[in-house]
């Protein structure tokens, strides 16, 4: 395999660690190095000194058509999750420019593609693979939990651990810790 | 097998097998302490050798790096071809959610009144 090759493979792979960690740890505090790792394979992947041989070609080329309607498309859906009253006020600005980045999406998915019956039936063949590598995932995972063997039960709390626990609670309670 | 079914069945093989390279990367990316990722990594390398497997040998080719290659190139193209159906139904979802109005509730109802007694 050349150098170009593995390059792009490697930077795929990279990309895919990095949205990894990203999506760990609480929505509020996401893991630091996720977005700069993914980043990072996302220029491994596509800055290069020479032209990858076939097949990474193609997939490059592929990966970056996509990515001319998929990057505003991307954007849009973001905006318009932040602006649209799912869980507070409808936000018009966000919601707006939202909607004007993903027509500019579907403008320009339908000014570079020709979308056709193969290519719907692809995606169904594409669907059922991804549900079965899936679910081969998930019997897998069931297989190590159930080979996992239980830890004892917990023993209930001392004398010590209790007042720890009620001296705890009273003060987050608000009340005087002397009944 | 006719051309389309050919496609059909290459879209899928190269799907399985792209998505079980995701797992062991994503695998990889979340190790911790409580992962158990012996089996599951396992699972998922058998179904891409599999895939690959059976690539080869419709092409008619021996199993080596270039079908691998060629495997996941395939996955890659099909997974591509799904992304226009994906955002045609994020496009739905999220167009039924902006025109909705938001249900009253009442303990953001406090917190409104509570903010603009401030």
């Amino acid at each position: 395999m050349s150098l170009w090759a593995t390059q792009v493979w490697l930077g795929l792979s990279i990309a895919v660690i990095g949205i990894s960690m990203h999506r760990t740890g609480p929505a509020f505090r996401r893991h630091p190095f996720g977005t700069p790792v993914a980043l990072l394979g996302l220029a491994v992947m596509l800055i290069r000194v020479e032209e990858p041989p076939s097949p990474e070609s193609e997939v490059v080329s592929a990966a970056v058509d996509t990515a001319f309607w998929a990057i505003p498309a991307l954007l849009g859906l973001s905006l318009v999750l932040s602006g649209a009253p799912l869980y507070w006020r409808s936000r018009p600005l966000p919601l707006l420019a939202g909607w004007a980045l993903i027509a500019a999406g579907w403008l320009q998915y339908y000014s570079t593609s020709s979308p056709s019956l193969a290519d719907a039936l692809d995606a169904g063949g594409s669907l059922i693979g991804i549900l079965l590598s899936i679910t081969v995932f998930v019997l897998c995972v069931r297989t190590a939990e159930r080979m996992t063997p239980q830890e004892p039960e917990t023993e209930g709390l001392d004398e010590k651990e209790r007042k720890y626990v009620a001296s705890v609670l009273r003060r987050h309670l608000e009340v005087d810790d002397e009944p | 097998m006719s051309p389309e079914l050919d496609s059909v069945a290459t879209a899928f093989v190269g799907s399985a097998a792209l998505t079980s390279m995701f797992v062991v990367l994503a695998m990889i990316g979340t190790l911790n302490h409580y992962h158990r990722p012996i089996i599951p990594v396992l699972g998922a390398l058998m179904v891409m050798l599999s895939c690959t497997y059976l690539l080869a040998w419709a092409d008619g080719t021996a199993v080596d790096t270039l079908t691998l290659r060629m495997t996941m190139s395939e996955g890659v193209f099909a997974m591509l071809k799904l992304l226009p159906f994906v955002f045609l139904i994020l496009t739905a979802l999220l167009l039924e959610a902006s025109l909705r109005k938001r249900p009253e509730d009442p303990l953001l109802a406090l917190l409104e009144s509570e903010s603009g007694s401030e």
